[in-house]
């Protein structure tokens, strides 16, 4: 497995946001606690670490950036392109405590239109081919989606059911609901054939097209469609359609995606387009943003080195500072790391250990 | 380790003595696995596979961290843990069913908490929630069955293959929560970049289930 250097990855992906044109959020770590509390759901763990602040306001350490950049946006402005690199405060699934976790990501708020989607698609895409080439971004669209099932005419908890076995892959299931809720035929078909759906972009475009022409608005079909083709033609071993990829229908309304790379567990960048997530904090624009969760990225990252440093340089208490200092110096000439001890310490490991004695010569130990 | 194979996590016991017959058919047999001595992974280096034993509960956690590209584990566990992984396939094997079980006889009051033991709390809590009852959980590891008899609980909610056990110990079934059975599941990352092995096991097991089923 490649690794790569966790600075270098956040300095490359800053530089590739600012060239797009996306300013530096910068953002405090606390926030209101009362904002979260109202959108429990759009967090990844419900748990939030609070405090009171001295004029007694109940304030919380930042679970999320998204929520924060949305509350401080002025919708006069037309649209905004931010990116941010914050630290994060979560529960984090296995472990029994909070964690604090990077975060890297980016938002458009405002005024999106097509060419702003295919933008922010485009970063996701670039963002992860920053990591390795041996990456995938799966898209898919939860308002056409929405628009198949109402067709279909099932209820809304069934709609959330089967959003759930979309999710997760599980045809067995989807069929036997589908089947239980006395769904038609064809419109049943058209529904697995979607939930199947895992494919190259342009390919999924001719597939939907040919599947969904007037069973959904043709507008977001044919936006969807285009945006494929577009991915497809810049992004073509990147980019694929498939329909398991599911966010909570509350925020999400249309465009939902995912990225994964390989060495990494779990989907290491979500995103997509948060329309209801701005009705929701009483917003009028619409949005789209996704976040890169570099904790994840962890076993990706280089290796420690199995030394502590180059080399150990050891001295007597007969030795001068400067006679010591100069060996020292001389050592590190070859750009080596040269570590100055009394003594051998314990625990930590050298390629090369050095005596240092009076008149400042260096003899290496065997 | 090599990472192009594909790790399977296997649930120990009975269930997993069934399943990997169905690899075995499949077209996916381990000799190693056969004659297991005191080794703990199972490499077939012609077919690209894997195999390790894990404890039935632990198979989903196995496949949600990516140590293992694939399992089979029970439906309970999934609805219990909810682990993010795809489900991709019934294996029809270990059907049995999670109901809630009380004493013959026995009277809901709703006026009053209702004691629920149980391995499954999530599963329980879900349940209950759905009506709105109020219900304190009592999370036991075993022998659910003896906490209704001695009063810990007033009802028990697990897995119920015969319903021997209940009988024996004068509970029956009150309700039926929901039908159980071996799912065969993946990672999501590995199926991005191992699909294709992936898919080729799911079809090969979808075979195997077919053929017993005609």
């Amino acid at each position: 497995m490649k690794t790569i250097s966790q600075d270098g990855l956040t300095g490359r992906l800053c530089s590739l946001y600012e060239r797009s044109g996306y300013r530096r959020y910068k953002m405090s770590k606390f926030e209101e606690y009362d904002l979260y509390a109202r959108n429990k759901d759009f967090l990844v763990s419900e748990n939030v670490l609070t405090f009171t602040d001295l004029d007694g306001r109940l304030m919380a350490l930042k679970p999320d950036v998204t929520l924060s950049i949305i509350k401080n946006t002025r919708e006069e402005r037309g649209l905004e392109k931010v990116y941010y690199h914050e630290n994060v405060y979560r529960a984090s699934g296995g472990t029994l405590g909070f964690r604090e976790i990077a975060q890297t990501g980016l938002e458009c708020i405002g005024d999106v239109d097509e060419y702003c989607v295919c933008e922010v698609l485009s970063l996701a895409a670039r963002s992860l081919l920053e990591i390795s080439p041996d990456c995938e971004l799966d898209i898919s669209h939860l308002g056409i989606l929405c628009e198949l099932l109402d067709r279909a005419g099932l209820s809304t908890g069934s709609k959330t059911s089967a959003i759930r076995l979309m999710g997760e892959k599980n045809l067995g299931e989807l069929e036997r609901l589908l089947s239980d809720e006395g769904i038609g035929v064809e419109i049943s078909t058209k529904i697995l054939c979607i939930a199947r759906l895992d494919c190259e972009a342009k390919e999924a475009s001719l597939r939907l097209r040919e599947l969904l022409k007037g069973v959904v608005s043709d507008e977001s079909l044919e936006l969807f469609c285009d945006t494929c083709d577009f991915l497809h033609s810049e992004f073509p071993n990147t980019v694929k359609v498939d329909f398991s990829t599911v966010g909570d229908l509350n925020y999400y309304s249309g465009i939902f995606f995912k990225g994964y790379v390989n060495g990494v567990a779990s989907g290491v960048l979500s995103g997509g387009q948060y329309n209801g997530l701005m009705r929701n904090l009483k917003k009028a624009s619409r949005a789209i943003g996704f976040a890169l969760y570099l904790d994840l990225l962890e076993p990706l990252f280089e290796a420690q080195d199995d030394f502590d440093a180059d080399i150990l340089l050891i001295y007597s208490g007969d030795v001068s500072a400067a006679e010591i200092y100069g060996a020292a110096k001389k050592l590190a000439g070859d750009g080596l790391s040269v570590c100055v001890m009394r003594e051998c310490p314990q625990n930590m490991k050298f390629r090369e250990v050095y005596r240092v004695s009076t008149g400042g010569e260096a003899v290496r130990e065997k | 380790m090599k990472n192009d194979f594909i790790n399977i996590a296997l649930p120990k016991g009975r269930l997993g003595d069934n399943v990997y017959e169905m690899f075995s058919m499949a077209g996916y047999r381990c000799p190693e696995l056969e004659n297991p001595g005191r080794k703990l992974v199972f490499e077939n280096h012609d077919s690209g596979i894997r195999y390790f034993w894990v404890k039935p509960s632990d198979v989903a956690i196995y496949v949600e961290k990516g140590a293992a590209d694939i399992g089979v584990a029970g439906k309970d566990i999934l609805l219990e843990y909810r682990p993010d992984i795809y489900e991709l396939l019934d294996v029809g094997l270990g059907k049995c069913r999670m109901a809630v079980a009380a004493p013959k006889n026995f009277r809901d009051d709703p006026r009053k908490t209702l004691r629920v033991a149980t391995k499954f709390p999530n599963v329980a809590k879900m349940h209950y929630s759905k009506f709105g009852r109020d219900i304190e959980i009592i999370k036991l590891n075993g022998s659910i069955e003896l906490a209704p008899i001695l009063g810990l609980s007033d009802v028990i909610v697990d897995i119920v293959e015969t319903g021997a056990t209940l009988r024996q110990n004068n509970l029956e079934v009150y309700e039926t929560l929901f039908e159980i059975s071996a799912r065969l599941i993946a990672n999501k990352s590995s199926y991005r970049f191992k699909g294709e092995k992936i898919k080729q096991i799911q079809d090969g097991l979808a075979a195997v289930k077919g053929a017993k089923n005609d």
